[in-house]
């Protein structure tokens, strides 16, 4: 299975980024700021501002993307698949909304917070910004956020309709867990089945067997994956 | 490609254990939507839910571990090279929420991957399971993704473990949406008001067909097809125009090559929102026009299962196939006009070979599945 990686954005400790702009290899560790609204977007975004931070963090991960790949405008909606992996997933706002629940005895249960309460739903704030029509699911497994959510997306382009999947990990703080290996942040890439065109690619992804290679090189994680990517020297094209 | 069956099951519901007490209970019109006594309702618009009898979780502990002990025990011993697909949207809340009114910060073990772990050690199958969060469609995907690996050649064999609670925790959350209904719920009844929260524990185990016939396994229904879509629309509210429902089975119908007019029957997600009730009967009517194929949906009978309603209905939709029966809708005594009188609180005989089964959820999501029959 292969798919070429046409663009690449997150949201690092040093906040949100993308591949064709950044200067420097994104850094994950146990330092994140929250995107805001202007960190992102230029115009106002009245819904960006009832996300949750898990939301916040992954849909801006998806928003650089997009924008990396010259593909954040649309016309029509298109069969591009979202996938995310997380560890705590929206963990925290589980914790927030409990808080709510506690606080009135249920009497003031939050309904916009309740509705982060499923880690899938930025993957739908994305989809409804972005006209995104594909599968959008979340993939939790036992070892923690690895690069596995990249051989899935392979999976999901190899055997679906979807002409892209947006794919990538999440993680924000929970209060009293020590950080994901991962680092806090998000960091998502888009696969399509051909290099863009216009705006070229980063390279190719192979999965044969259960092994994962990037321009025919094994690929050992997340942080090898930007290495090998930022190696490109006609990325900016 | 090759050809997917579902071999057995295992389902613990509201309604009792094992495929043929749902059966029974279904086909009889039966229902296990009853006042809670998991949890005070007091401050809630609404005191109903469907709870499985006999659930006791050990001290501070969740409810998860006794459900998926029963569910493992009713399946028996699954084939070791099984992948584990579990689908679970809030997997063991019930503890996460006693801890929280202890004051009691969260640790590893409210982790999914925690779950995961007890699910694998239950079935003794090695570690690599992964769960599929995709709100109230995450079983029909995690049978859809399943159903693909087998078919691309990835795996022969499949376990997909499917699981949610009624927990106060999410039946605040529906009540502080106006989402539940105060009464017993009437899905695609004119005078639906909301839904109910159910709960239940399912094992479905998929098998390379070939395989199946040569080990002489037993086989429900063949997955003929799947597919599955985003509406790009809002997050807790379908599309009006079903666009996304309507993209997923028409991926289903594609991937099993065949016709709308194949249909014989729909198990629909049947929420009994209003809104969600209104989405499938638009869908519906987009893709078989004139002729809408009897449907039910067995939400007023378990309640809504979260994350594991699909699977129940996977189960159940292969016994309707077989029995060439669709159970009635319960709740449902004055159907929506647009129904065109094809679902209601009747049983209805079929006549077909192929159900389709689908599933919506936050986020935008909608799965679906054609089951086929297998003549034994």
């Amino acid at each position: 299975m292969t798919g070429w990686i046409n663009g690449i954005g997150w949201v690092s400790t040093m906040g949100c980024g993308r591949g064709r702009t950044a200067g420097l290899v994104p850094i994950w560790n146990d330092r994140l700021a929250i995107p805001a609204r202007k960190d992102l977007f230029a115009h106002t975004d009245l819904r960006f501002g009832r996300l949750d931070g898990f939301s916040r963090t992954g849909l801006a991960g998806i928003t650089m993307c997009l924008r990396d790949a010259g593909r954040e405008e649309w016309q029509d909606k298109r069969a591009i698949a979202t996938m995310a992996v997380t560890t705590s997933g929206c963990l925290q706002t589980d914790l927030d909304y409990q808080a709510t629940v506690i606080e009135g005895d249920g009497k003031l249960a939050s309904p916009n917070l309740f509705a982060y309460t499923l880690p899938n739903c930025f993957l739908g704030e994305a989809a409804l910004r972005f006209g995104l029509t594909g599968n959008s699911l979340i993939l939790q497994q036992n070892g923690g956020a690895d690069l596995d959510v990249l051989s899935r997306a392979l999976e999901e382009l190899t055997w679906s309709g979807s002409i892209g999947v947006i794919a990538g990990f999440c993680e924000v703080p929970v209060a009293g867990l020590a950080c994901p290996p991962t680092g806090y942040g998000s960091l998502f890439v888009l696969i399509e089945g051909i290099p863009d065109p216009q705006s070229g690619c980063y390279g190719k992804l192979t999965l044969t067997g259960n092994k994962l290679f990037f321009n025919d090189t094994p690929l050992a994680s997340f942080t090898h994956l930007m290495d090998a990517c930022f190696t490109v020297t006609d990325r900016r094209v | 490609m090759k050809q997917v069956v579902l071999s057995r099951s295992a389902l613990v519901t509201p309604l009792g254990d094992g495929g043929d007490t749902l059966w029974q209970q279904l086909v009889a019109g039966g229902t296990a939507i009853a006042p809670l006594t998991r949890f005070a309702t007091g401050n809630y618009i609404s005191s109903y839910a469907a709870c499985i009898e006999g659930l006791v979780a050990a001290d501070a502990e969740s409810l998860m571990a006794p459900l998926l002990e029963r569910v493992a025990e009713q399946m028996g011993p699954v084939p070791a090279d099984c992948r584990l697909l579990i689908a679970t949207t809030k997997g063991e809340i019930d503890r996460l929420e006693t801890r929280s009114r202890a004051g009691l910060a969260p640790t590893l073990a409210d982790l999914p991957e925690a779950f995961i772990r007890q699910v694998e050690q239950r079935f003794h199958l090695p570690p690599g399971g992964l769960n599929i969060n995709a709100a109230c469609a995450s079983s029909t995907i995690a049978v859809a993704r399943g159903a693909a690996l087998i078919a691309a050649g990835q795996a022969s064999a499949v376990l997909v473990y499917a699981a949610d609670l009624v927990s106060e925790f999410v039946f605040s959350g529906f009540s502080a949406l106006q989402a539940l209904s105060p009464h017993v719920c009437r899905p695609f009844d004119q005078q639906r008001s909301g839904l109910n929260l159910g709960e239940a524990g399912v094992a479905l185990l998929l098998l390379d067909e070939e395989r199946a016939l040569q080990n002489k396994a037993p086989i429900m229904a063949r997955i003929a097809g799947w597919g599955a879509a985003n509406d790009a629309h809002h997050v807790t509210a379908p599309a009006r125009d079903g666009c996304g429902l309507i993209l997923a089975c028409r991926q289903a119908l594609s991937s099993a090559e065949i016709s709308a007019e194949q249909i014989c029957a729909i198990n629909a997600h049947g929420t009994g929102t209003l809104y969600n009730d209104a989405m499938e009967l638009t869908a519906f009517h987009a893709l078989f026009a004139e002729r809408l194929p009897p449907l039910h949906g067995i939400k007023g009978s378990i309640g809504h299962c979260l994350g594991a309603a699909g699977a129940v209905e996977v189960a159940v939709g292969a016994r309707a196939l077989a029995e060439q029966l669709l159970p009635p809708t319960v709740g449902c005594r004055n159907p929506e006009a647009v129904s065109d009188g094809r679902v209601g609180e009747k049983q209805q005989p079929l006549s077909g070979d192929y159900l389709l089964c689908c599933n919506s959820g936050f986020g935008g999501i909608n799965g679906a599945l054609v089951l086929q029959r297998i003549m034994s």
